[in-house]
């Protein structure tokens, strides 16, 4: 369905062997991870078939700090370097950042529901989790106002850069706040069982493979738009 | 003097019962005025216990449902918006690479 990043360039073609081979060990991953999930891993005693959720939303969250780090640090390297491709992966990243984050926030109440009797609390880690995905809803609507120019590149990437600050106080929300979400899968969690623990540990892997692609085929994507513009520029100032 | 205490017991009783009675009332009143309420009114005033089965249930596989098409769902949509950024661009390019020929041919 979509071309990959350097397929109008022939000499790069290992470039796009290697994008190949990691969508399909990606495809080939999910399939495995679907299985695990639905077939092998046991039903949760207390809270039910709705715990499956936990497979697909942690992942997630972990594909989110993939994509907002991306963006972070493109963004810092840009701002030294003042490189466009560097300012292609702040996009791209701050981008499917925001896609995972919408995910989280998405199937995280669903499993809520259930397992709190509500679809949303204020608790530390959904709160700081929202703010995030706001901060980069930011960043993506300051870049989304026709073509950026220098000052908007510029003060999006601190956008970014304030956003990562965020990205801690996440992960380390749950344990150093008291709130209700669960830590089963942090030092002060219970753990899972070894089926669990194999469904959740592909399904980490596979989103890895997932967030990686999409990243570098929406950095690829905005470096050939950035070059676009540059040409339609000189174009009309010949 | 038993006489006495019975006979003032007689009197208490029946100078109190009216009043009892009187003060009664309004509750009948206001049970007469819950008859009249809503029944969202009434259902927010007292809880009635069910008499069917009693388990709440929260449809746990319907919540699954939705959790995992909300996933691929929303990777397909930004699937088909990456898809269309790269035709435009592509289109773009097509566009410009003929105006620079023809700029060059004049």
């Amino acid at each position: 369905m979509l071309a990959s990043p350097a397929m109008s360039r022939s000499s790069q073609s290992g470039s796009t062997t290697l994008w190949s081979l990691v969508l399909f060990a990606t495809l080939a991953l999910f399939a495995v991870t679907l299985y695990l999930i639905f077939v092998v891993a046991p039903v949760e005693k207390q809270m039910g078939i709705v715990q499956k959720i936990f497979y697909f939303h942690v992942p997630s969250a972990y594909a989110m700090y993939i994509g907002f780090g991306a963006s972070a640090v493109g963004s810092a390297v840009y701002l030294i370097k003042r490189d466009p491709k560097w300012d292609a992966l702040g996009v791209a990243g701050a981008e499917v950042g925001t896609l995972f984050c919408v995910i989280v926030l998405l199937t995280g109440p669903l499993w809520a529901r259930k397992a709190w009797g509500v679809w949303w609390t204020w608790d530390p880690r959904l709160t700081t989790t929202l703010l995030a995905g706001m901060i980069f809803a930011a960043y993506l609507a300051l870049r989304s106002m026709g073509n950026a120019g220098e000052v908007e590149k510029r003060f999006a990437s601190g956008l970014a850069l304030f956003g990562l600050i965020d990205l801690p106080l996440i992960h380390y929300s749950v344990q150093r706040w008291r709130g209700v979400h669960p830590t089963v899968i942090t030092g002060k969690g219970g753990g899972l069982e070894s089926e669990m623990y194999w469904a959740l540990g592909l399904s980490f892997v596979a989103f890895t493979g997932l967030a990686a692609l999409l990243i570098w085929t929406r950095a690829s994507a905005e470096r050939q738009r950035e070059e676009t513009a540059r040409l339609r520029f000189e174009l009309m100032h010949r | 003097m038993r006489a006495l205490v019975s006979a003032f017991v007689l009197v208490a009783t029946l100078s109190l019962v009216p009043r009892a009675l009187a003060e009664d009332a309004p509750l009948e009143a206001e049970k007469s005025s819950q008859a009249d309420e809503s029944p969202a009114e009434e259902r927010a005033a007292q809880f009635v216990g069910v008499t069917g089965p009693e388990a709440e249930s929260v449809p746990g596989g319907t919540l699954l449902l939705a959790a995992y098409a909300i996933v691929w769902v929303l990777l397909f949509l930004y699937l088909v918006r990456m898809r269309r950024l790269q035709s435009q661009t592509a289109e773009e390019l097509e566009r410009l690479g003929a105006e620079i020929r023809a700029a060059e041919g004049r």
